[in-house]
């Protein structure tokens, strides 16, 4: 069986490499083509700390990796307010929140104790946020596990990222055609072929499409591309000379017309700048909310949506060809992982991929779905001023989402969903970080007599503090990663 | 008695009620709540689901339960799977294991390297061969599972049959010396709170008026304040589940003490079998509109293999669940929410997940209901009912029992589109199941669907990564692994015997040097 994959840049790569090492030993042929990069120097991937098991099945080394893309540590995301609303800082950090008390969640003891008087935050019981603010690496151990999960993502430089996977897919046998157009040829049951400009016809099974605009899927399938409102619809993006120390977050700034975020990589800044309406003046605005010398400068228009349907016959779109979710998080690289993840497993064989084809449709409508549901909560319930967050708040929420903050405003629960792919810490960060206090907590935790939770407290942060403090900073593990290359 | 506590009413002393009031009592700070239940001696229970799943082990450990003790106290025996016989072919049975079939290998679910040796004729065994918990069935065999995850011994969990009156006095017992205060009394009538319309208080026939911040209404098949007082619809689910009437009927026991439930099919329905250290449990489970009540009654005596112990008991039923499962200040926990058939022993289950949901969402202290942790506990309750409907009636659609009225009909009645789905992508690629919340397993609709007779047509291509010829050797090692060390379990009886048997009990087939 054959597989032929359409697009560019590192979707297309990661794509290639991932499928080809799954399924290769099973037999399955994988044919990349490549059509010209569509991306710009400043252009950069965050990449979730899920990347790992990636990497690890294509056989990619952290270090060589790093080296070879330029890119950086990251263990997570800040928010700040520019927009003169002095709304507080948002760290969305990786990884756990404290641990279990008494045979319960953290959380709800957390809770308890803030509307006791605890005095410190959420943020101050996760190792990542306590790492990322001391500029320290957070590399867990049994004892570290112990107290909770740590972990760490990146800051993946798009065009070097792309050479890199390009090559292990290559080394791994992947079929790779360059193309400068493509047409599709379509058969009786979806596509049967694509037609290059060259004249080459490369006939599959099966089709991905790993195209930015959804070429095969939302071209020659005629899936409808449906958009969420949300505002932004244009985004420019830069580079600036790196930072004296590494910091091990991007930061994002929130202004009055868009937001700017500052993505940290090994040789520079990446510099991401999202707004709504003209492209005038928006060099300006995103030099000025950086505050940064920028280089490389690429603006394109930008939209958020998802096709109806994932998978239209033999056509998969993996990626912002089935979903383009919003740039503010940067989860456009987690979206080709939840495709390729699911596409293996739903990957068609002997016989019919009618119910496969179901089953991947349903499967990542619910994933694409609770992604977006958190997007929708931060943006409804953030508390920046001027016209782009005004519009923001009015984004629409699912029933999903309405319920489950209205759920956590009541009693600092997650309610539990099918088709999660982030952590229940992730919400809790999000809400909390926006200045959601629940009003109350289960009852099940007042069985602890509070000073016995105010111990077990101190001892954690005590933890946090000595565990992040023999912690190296990113720049000493950058510096030994650039050595050893 | 606290003052200014929250006021828990449980109406009703069943398996349910006596549930909610231990699981209570233990999850909720005792100086913010004061649990009260009512019950009558005078009305009967049905005392459901005698034989349970393997949950129902984290609620008694939740409660600290010493697992001997409530054994002997209830004439608890292990039960490691349901057996199905009839439900195909004529003669055809299978166990549905508290189990794993295979290991995982090369990336892909054991289903698939099974289907892909199935489909390469390279090998023959039944899915039933590599799960150890079946083996242990077929072996009449208890142990607890092995600590080390890397032996067979550990791929299995297990459930118990019990006397569930027994099961609800004992945690009677168990309640009220933790401060749940019993109130014995019928009630004749329900006054509301004119503005809320909520569940103020319950007159005894005493004359006592009992009244409560939130009531539990545990009142069984007569809802009494969740269908009765608030009048919340019942959505009928007969059109999947047509079985609407039970035979039950205890017999002696009989040698070998199996530790697994059976349920058998029949022309107008299924019997049950579940062995308890003191006798049989039997009944016959049936659809009116295809079997009168005389033909149930002897097909119940004609399949009974003990002395029978007294007349058969008639139950009345239909499948289906309440719209909600909380209204207002009350909230409904066993028969007075929903009814399903004990095909699948899921009854206590059911119980026990609406008692840990309602303690995490009961109001505190000084709170009123908020109906967001009420939206929340019915979004719950309703996943966890639909979830079960899909699995019992997948018995049904997928039966092979050509020719008899009510199998026909089951066969060709339209399904859910949920269950549909689940059948199809199961034929086409061998892809079971395996959701994150509720009932059931991947591996227990692995169990039924290849039990049922449906077959997968293709496997995930990662299975493939394997040679056929190394793969047939892993499934002759695992087949074999699990041969061997199920043959030299210990005979239920005889661990049953040493571990937990009641006094004065006599069981079926333990040796005598182990009593």
């Amino acid at each position: 069986m054959r597989v032929a994959i359409l697009g560019h840049d590192a979707p297309l790569w990661l794509a290639a490499a991932t499928l080809r090492r799954a399924l290769g030993p099973a037999g399955v042929q994988v044919a990349a083509v490549a059509l010209p990069d569509r991306g710009a120097p400043g252009d950069v991937w965050r990449a979730l700390p899920g990347i790992e098991a990636f990497h690890n099945q294509i056989g990619v080394e952290e270090a060589a990796l790093l080296r070879a893309s330029r890119g950086a540590f990251s263990l997570g995301q800040n928010i700040v307010d520019a927009s003169g609303a002095n709304a507080e800082p948002l760290l969305l950090a990786y990884g756990g929140i404290g641990t279990g008390l008494d045979g319960e969640d953290f959380f709800p003891h957390w809770v308890r104790a803030r509307h006791e008087g605890l005095g410190a935050g959420l943020d101050d019981f996760s190792l990542t946020a306590s790492a990322a603010r001391s500029g320290r690496l957070f590399l867990p151990d049994a004892e570290s596990e112990r107290y909770g999960r740590a972990d760490y993502g990146y800051h993946l430089p798009a065009t070097d990222y792309a050479r890199s996977l390009k090559t292990i897919a290559k080394q791994l046998g992947v079929e790779a055609i360059e193309a400068r157009a493509v047409e599709a040829e379509r058969g009786a049951e979806g596509v049967a072929a694509l037609r290059l400009d060259d004249g080459t016809r490369v006939e599959a099974t099966l089709f991905v499409d790993a195209t930015r605009d959804g070429l095969l899927l939302r071209g020659a399938m005629d899936e409808t591309f449906e958009p969420w409102a949300a505002p932004g619809d244009h985004m420019l993006t830069a580079r600036a000379p790196r930072f004296a120390a590494v910091p091990l977050y991007s930061e994002t700034r929130a202004t009055a017309d868009g937001w700017t975020a500052l993505y940290p990589t090994l040789t520079h800044v990446h510099v991401e700048h999202v707004w709504s309406g003209r492209a005038g003046g928006a060099e300006a605005a995103a030099a000025a909310a950086s505050g940064l010398a920028l280089e490389e400068i690429c603006v394109r228009p930008v939209t958020t949506g998802a096709t109806a349907q994932s998978w239209a016959a033999n056509v998969v779109g993996i990626g912002e060809a089935a979903v383009a979710f919003d740039r503010l998080h940067g989860f456009a690289l987690h979206a080709v992982q939840l495709g390729l993840v699911h596409l293996i497993a739903c990957f068609p064989g002997r016989g019919a991929m009618t119910a496969r084809r179901a089953e991947y449709n349903r499967l990542m409508a619910m994933h694409i779905a609770r992604v977006r549901d958190f997007e929708a909560a931060h943006l409804t319930l953030q508390r920046h001023a001027g016209p782009f967050w005004d519009a923001a708040r009015a984004t629409p929420l699912s029933s999903e989402a309405g319920h489950r903050i209205a759920l956590f405003r009541a009693r600092g629960e997650i309610a539990p969903h099918e088709g999660e792919s982030l952590p229940p810490d992730a919400w809790r960060a999000l809400l909390i970080g926006l200045g959601i206090m629940p009003r109350g907590w289960r009852p099940s935790v007042d069985r602890l007599p509070p000073a016995t939770a105010t111990a077990h407290f101190r001892k954690m942060l005590g933890f946090v503090r000595e565990a992040v403090q023999s912690q190296p900073t990113h720049d000493a593990v950058l510096a030994r990663i650039v050595q050893r290359g | 008695m606290a003052n200014g506590a929250y006021r828990i009413v449980i109406l009703g002393g069943g398996t349910a009620g006596w549930m909610a009031a231990a699981g209570l009592v233990r999850l909720l700070p005792a100086a913010d709540y004061d649990i009260t239940l009512i019950e009558s001696d005078a009305i009967g229970t049905v005392g459901v689901g005698e034989a349970t799943l393997p949950h129902i082990k984290a609620f008694n450990d939740m409660l600290g339960l010493d697992e001997a003790a409530f054994m002997r106290a209830t004439m608890a025996s292990f039960k490691l799977g349901i057996e199905f016989v009839g439900w195909g072919r004529a003669g055809e049975r299978y166990i549905h294991p508290f189990g794993t079939f295979g290991e995982r290998w090369a990336g892909a679910d054991f289903q698939h390297h099974w289907t892909r040796a199935r489909l390469a004729g390279s090998d023959r065994r039944s899915l039933q061969d590599y799960s150890f918990a079946v083996a242990a069935c077929r072996a009449g065999g208890f142990e607890h599972p092995g600590e080390d995850p890397k032996s067979i011994r550990s791929t299995f969990s297990y459930a118990y049959h019990f006397d569930a009156g027994l099961y609800a006095q004992y945690l009677r017992e168990w309640a009220t010396a933790r401060g749940v205060r019993r109130l014995e009394g019928k009630v004749i009538d329900v006054a509301r709170d004119t503005e809320s319309g909520d569940v103020a208080c319950v007159t005894l026939e005493s004359g006592a008026a009992i009244a409560g911040d939130l009531f539990v209404d545990c009142s069984g098949f007569r809802s009494l304040l969740l269908g009765g007082t608030l009048g919340v619809a019942w959505h009928d689910w007969s059109e999947w589940l047509p079985c609407d009437r039970a035979l039950a009927l205890p017999s002696a026991g009989t040698a070998p003490l199996l530790p697994y439930t059976r349920a058998t099919a029949q022309r107008g329905g299924w019997m049950w079998r579940i062995p308890l250290q003191h006798r049989t449990g039997n009944g016959h489970v049936f659809a009116s509109a295809f079997c009168s009540e005389d033909e149930a009654c002897a097909t119940l005596l004609a399949g009974i293999d003990g002395e029978a112990q007294g007349e058969p008991r008639l139950l009345r039923f239909q499948a289906g669940r309440r719209a909600r499962g909380w209204a207002g200040n009350v909230a409904a926990i066993g028969l007075s929410s929903g009814f399903l058939e004990p095909l699948e022993s899921t009854s206590i289950f059911l119980i026990q997940a609406a008692v840990t949901d309602l303690a995490a969402l009961m109001p505190r202290r000084g709170e009123r209901v908020d109906a967001r942790l009420r939206d929340e506990f019915n979004r719950l309750f309703e996943l966890h009912y639909d979830r079960t409907r899909d699995f019992l009636v997948l018995h049904y659609a997928a039966n092979a029992r050509q020719g008899e009225p009510l199998w026909d009909h089951v066969r060709h009645m339209a399904l859910p589109d949920s269950l549909l789905h689940k059948i199809e992508l199961f034929r086409e690629s061998a892809i079971a199941p395996d959701y994150a919340l509720g009932l059931f397993s991947r591996d227990s609709w692995l169990a039924v669907l290849e039990g049922q007779g449906v077959v997968p047509h293709a496997n995930n291509a990662l299975a493939e990564r394997l040679p056929l010829s190394k793969l047939q050797r892993r499934l002759d090692d695992l087949a074999d692994r699990i041969a061997v060390n199920a043959a030299d379990m210990t005979p239920h009886a005889e661990f049953i015997a040493s571990y937990c048997a009641a006094a004065g009990v006599t069981l079926p087939g333990a040796a005598a040097s182990a009593a």
